[in-house]
């Protein structure tokens, strides 16, 4: 790259809107499927254990759709999805997510301490009652631990949107590399980096209001 | 009232947990299943309120067949308490103890109001309220998962092994603790343990199991310990159960001799108010007194207090612990012969084996 230097301040002061922009779109394209993919894990989760049988299958189809290349998906998905749409993206980060949040959610339910499901048979709650009010509850620290993953990744992944118009920060690299130009890719770094810690920060903090009960070495000891 | 029914229990593997059982626990008063491991005691406990549903037979609630009751409706009537207290960590332990009335569909103040009185009748502090389950000790916890199962005040109580557990000095804590509440609330309380001496302790009416729920025999604890139906409950019962037996027995009856005349050339002091202070002997002082309360102890704290004494001789003493008399070792074994001549037998053994190797604190 010759005598450019690593970073040239003045581009970045120049495109600060151009960099939000990228920064809000990326945002969205990867943490929406984890929502998304959220939504589904609980009640599938939810079915899950209820039924174990079903468990092992369903488990075994996310795991083949996770072990796909993100950039073969995105080019299959343009034919019907189209050129540089949120949706040719997004699809394929959803099943990445739930690929990881179905086990955890069903890992979190059944974490439950045996005597606990016990007591809450024998106090009278009915099976759908007690997973939705006893199970489900319990089981959110592990839901949380899952989505720090499943959202690090997707902010991860997203980037390899860029390749099919849509990426969000990911353009940056693409464009830095094309000019030799190297201070867009330090700032999609910098605030690729950026967004993981903040919603890593967001997800903790979800924790300690959704269950101040759970003493810290319970889910890190997972 | 519960009725075992020919009620047992065979696995779908072909094994049987409990061969076929009749029995009767009767109402408002303190049954307690007792039985080495595997012997079916929580099988038959959780046919109670179906969470084991019989192969054969039935099991009877106040006449009804269980089978025929809704399961979740059946186990909100019925108060059940299990070894780890299996209390809901993300429910604080007010709400833990409310979660019946919350179910059976109590607004929420008056499901908190009566959670806050179990609270105090289990004997935990009100700021408890407001604690998870992992802040608490085990003790404390499982005083919760007493507080919870009564909340919705069902007339039956099933206990599985509550109390073992935590260690012996809580232990012994909460067995107090659900003697004083059944005096005052007379539930009708079925009750699993692997403990005799537990067994002995808190039941009415013990029932001792042996393999596939096979009943060895159906006693009152006093008559259990001094007569048991054969050779095998006598040896589950263990070899001090004479001993243990005399500890079911009031020391009300021994006869006392006057406390300012000396026994054995020893003599006890007292203070001005009449409270023992110590043992004056040939040329020695004992200063450690112990003493038993007639109306209150049982004769095995008496016998305890006389073989401590170096006088052979236990202090009887009022409430306020000023000496009404003393009971010579021979006295509190002759206050046996009203129990009837098998627990003297048993016990005078007992005693001589305590006599000789000194004894034990309380």
């Amino acid at each position: 790259m010759g005598d450019e230097p690593l970073v040239r301040w003045h581009w970045l002061a120049t495109h600060t809107d151009y960099l939000r922009g990228l920064l809000l779109d990326h945002a969205v394209i990867a943490l929406l499927p984890v929502l998304i993919a959220l939504a589904g894990a609980v009640p599938l989760g939810l079915v899950c254990a209820r039924f174990p049988r079903l468990y092992q299958p369903l488990a075994a189809v996310f795991n083949v759709v996770y072990a796909l290349p993100a950039l073969a998906v995105f080019v299959v998905l343009i034919p019907y999805t189209g050129l540089a749409t949120q949706a040719t993206v997004m699809i394929p980060l959803t099943c990445y997510a739930l690929a990881v949040l179905l086990p955890t959610t069903v890992d979190g339910l059944r974490a439950v301490p045996e005597p606990v499901r016990q007591a809450a048979t024998a106090l009278g709650y009915g099976p759908w009652r007690r997973l939705a009010a006893v199970e489900l509850p319990a089981a959110v620290p592990y839901l949380v631990a899952g989505l720090r993953v499943a959202a690090v990744s997707s902010i991860s992944l997203a980037s390899v949107g860029a390749l099919v118009g849509r990426g969000g920060l990911g353009y940056l690299f693409i464009d830095g590399f094309q000019r030799t130009f190297p201070t867009p890719i330090i700032a999609g770094i910098v605030l690729t980096a950026a967004l993981a810690l903040a919603t890593d920060a967001v997800l903790l903090l979800a924790r300690r209001v959704l269950a101040p009960w759970a003493r810290r070495e319970a889910v890190a000891g997972r | 009232m519960i009725r075992f029914d020919g009620a047992g229990k065979r696995h779908p593997d072909g094994t049987i947990a409990v061969e076929e059982l009749d029995l009767t626990v009767p109402a408002g008063r303190t049954t307690v299943l007792v039985g080495p491991s595997g012997c079916g005691k929580t099988t038959l406990l959780r046919m109670v309120n179906r969470m084991v549903e019989p192969t054969s037979g039935r099991v009877l609630l106040d006449g009804t067949d269980v089978a025929q009751l809704e399961p979740a409706k059946l186990r909100r009537g019925i108060g059940y308490v299990i070894q780890q207290a299996g209390l809901f960590p993300h429910r604080r332990v007010l709400d833990n103890i409310a979660t019946v009335p919350y179910l059976l569909g109590w607004d929420r103040k008056r499901a908190r109001s009566r959670a806050m009185e179990l609270l105090e009748l289990v004997g935990l502090a009100p700021e408890t309220a407001k604690r998870y389950p992992f802040q608490l000790s085990g003790g404390q916890q499982q005083r919760v998962g007493v507080a919870r199962a009564l909340a919705a005040d069902p007339p039956l109580l099933l206990m599985d092994e509550p109390f073992s557990a935590v260690d012996p000095v809580v232990r012994a804590g909460l067995q107090e603790e659900l003697l004083r509440l059944q005096a005052e609330l007379n539930k009708t309380v079925l009750f699993v343990t692997h403990d005799i001496e537990e067994a002995v302790r808190l039941g009415d009416q013990i029932v001792v199991l042996r393999e596939y729920g096979r009943i060895g025999q159906v006693a009152d604890p006093a008559t259990l310990l001094s007569a048991p139906a054969d050779e095998q409950v006598a040896q589950f019962l263990g070899r001090d159960r004479g001993l243990r037996g005399l500890g079911l027995r009031p020391a009300a009856g021994i006869a006392l001799l006057p406390a300012g005349q000396p026994h054995r050339g020893w003599t006890l002091t007292v203070d001005q108010d009449g409270r023992p202070t110590g043992w004056s002997g040939p040329g020695e002082t004992v200063r450690q007194v112990t003493v038993y309360q007639p109306g209150l102890d049982t004769l095995r704290t008496a016998l305890d207090s006389a073989v401590l004494s170096p006088a052979r001789a236990a202090v009887a003493v009022d409430e306020d612990g000023r000496v009404l008399g003393l009971a010579a070792r021979e006295a509190v074994l002759d206050a046996l012969d009203a129990a009837g001549p098998q627990a003297v037998a048993a016990v005078a053994a007992a005693g001589d084996e305590i006599a000789g190797g000194g004894g034990r604190g309380r």
